[in-house]
């Protein structure tokens, strides 16, 4: 037979399979589709989570005080040598005079606390680097940087012990959120393959006596199979294409929600969803079919033996 | 045409032999009733026929071709030169009457044009001319085995091997039926009737291999039914 017209068939068979077994393709593809939207579930909360505990970790800064007599220039260059480690995001320069003035506004309200700052005279803060970090991680490691011989005399005072705590507290919560994100993906996706595997099996189960009957006459094992492959791989196809529309659909619709939840933390969901699309969803396309495929090759053997 | 030579077959290593030592040879052109009661081996026997199971022991030949040990692969090529009818009709649930048999031509490659030349004749050799786009299940149980027939005529096969052909059937769609299968013998094919009715086998009055236990226990030219 030639390949073009065995794969004209195999097409022809594989379209009337699924419209002349409506109901069974409309369950098969539901299960597909709600199995993918578990895992996208899933991937959501990872990324929010994420989000969160990302935008609460730069929110967290370490300010290296300065002594009155040090002066801009070795200010400037604990800057520049701040700048150049790896675990630093951002550097900040305070000058004396701003310190002053942040301080009296933020303590516009309390006449003793001013009273007291004109009573000292002149300007009692030196100035300050406020450091954010990459990752909660690495503020340990900043905040022993500056220990030098160089700067360490200059260093009036480090604020990060207020946050030790926290940070502490932030680098547990992160660990244990995306060790449980992992496990909660890895659950899943067991679900999903078996939830897939035992979807197949049943289709296939349905079909065994005409998969009997194409062998008894004359039909071989890759023209009965032909169609219940193509068949599995167009709902992976359309269920993958169906995901999407619902991921974006739902994400645009409530991703101003979940921002005003979230308060001024940009957690940027779509937008993740929107950068890494083509990897999250490709990557459920593949696994989907290749599952499926697989299952459908194997749940079809036993009946091919006729 | 056919020869089995000293045949045998176990289902399993244990299990009861379903043929035991069989040998026989059918003619080009002869109508066969394999006859006996059930368990004596007659499916089995047919099934051997068209390789749905291989023999235990022996030789099974079809023209000089030997399919005791036929590979997988081969099946599908024996299948297409074998019409097969069975008694529970074995059509595809899903597919259209013409579909149904078009299917048997379509698995051997042949073109379009020539299965919309084909089916329609085999169509009008069984009466169905005027039910091509119906589905099985509106069909009744004699309309369904003339369907059948009619795919197993599809490829002009030289033996067609008919399993119970009228086990569902009432007497009038059993009577329908046996003719047809005279007419398609009157055109040279080979006929393999596989059955345990009486009447039929004895309104024939063709060559009749009677099975008991696995054995054949009578092989007469114009023979009846002779058990009871």
């Amino acid at each position: 037979m030639s390949s073009f017209l065995s794969s004209y068939r195999v097409f022809t068979f594989t379209a009337q399979n699924i419209i002349r077994n409506f109901w069974l393709s409309f369950i098969t593809l539901t299960i597909f589709v709600l199995t993918l939207l578990t895992i996208n579930a899933v991937i959501f909360l990872n990324v929010i989570a994420d989000g969160a505990l990302e935008a609460v970790e730069q929110k967290v800064e370490v300010t290296f005080y300065f002594t009155p007599d040090a002066s801009e220039d070795i200010v400037q260059a604990a800057q520049g040598y701040l700048n150049g480690l790896d675990q630093v995001r951002e550097v900040t320069y305070v000058s004396a005079e701003q310190a002053l003035e942040s301080f009296k506004e933020r303590h516009a309200d309390n006449e003793i606390i001013l009273s007291s700052i004109e009573e000292v005279g002149g300007d009692p803060f030196g100035h300050a680097l406020v450091v954010s970090a990459h990752s909660s991680d690495d503020f340990a490691f900043i905040s022993e940087a500056l220990e030098t011989p160089e700067f360490a005399s200059f260093i009036k005072e480090k604020d990060l012990t207020d946050y030790e705590t926290i940070i502490e507290r932030i680098r547990t919560l992160a660990k244990r959120i995306r060790l449980g994100g992992t496990v909660l993906a890895f659950f899943f996706s067991l679900v999903a393959i078996l939830i897939i595997f035992n979807t197949i099996r049943v289709a296939i189960y349905v079909h065994r006596d005409e998969i009997g009957i194409m062998k008894l006459v004359g039909a071989n094992d890759w023209f009965v199979r032909g169609p219940f492959l193509l068949e599995a791989l167009f709902y992976s196809l359309l269920a993958v294409v169906l995901i999407v529309l619902v991921t974006f659909i739902l994400l645009a619709q409530f991703e101003p929600n979940i921002n005003n939840y979230f308060g001024d933390i940009d957690v940027s969901v779509l937008s993740h969803f929107k950068e890494n699309g083509f990897i999250i969803f490709g990557a459920q396309f593949v696994g989907l079919a290749f599952l499926s495929l697989l299952t459908t090759l194997f749940a079809m053997r036993r009946y091919l033996r006729v | 045409m056919i020869t089995l030579q000293n045949v045998s077959k176990q289902y399993s290593k244990n299990a009861p032999y379903a043929l035991k030592d069989i040998s026989m040879h059918m003619k080009a052109g002869e109508f066969v009733s394999i006859v006996g009661q059930s368990g004596s081996g007659k499916t089995t026997l047919a099934k051997l026929l068209f390789a749905e199971e291989k023999a235990t022991k022996g030789k099974v030949t079809i023209g000089d071709w030997d399919i005791t040990n036929i590979r997988q692969g081969e099946r599908p090529v024996l299948r297409r030169q074998i019409g097969v009818v069975f008694q529970d009709f074995k059509l595809l649930p899903r597919k259209t009457v013409f579909e149904n048999i078009a299917f048997a031509m379509q698995v051997a490659g042949e073109h379009s044009k020539r299965i919309h030349e084909i089916v329609p004749q085999v169509l009008k050799i069984v009466g169905l001319s005027d039910k091509s786009a119906r589905y099985p299940r509106q069909l009744s149980g004699g309309e369904q085995q003339r369907v059948s027939i009619a795919r197993a005529l599809v490829h002009q096969p030289k033996i067609l091997v008919a399993d119970e052909p009228t086990g569902n059937l009432d007497t009038i769609h059993s009577h329908e039926i046996i003719q047809l299968l005279k007419r398609i013998n009157d055109y040279g094919t080979t006929i393999v009737l596989v059955t345990h009715d009486r009447d039929i086998v004895n309104a024939l009055k063709r060559r009749v291999i009677t099975l008991a236990e696995g054995k054949i226990i009578s092989d007469i030219e114009h023979g009846k039914y002779t058990l009871k």
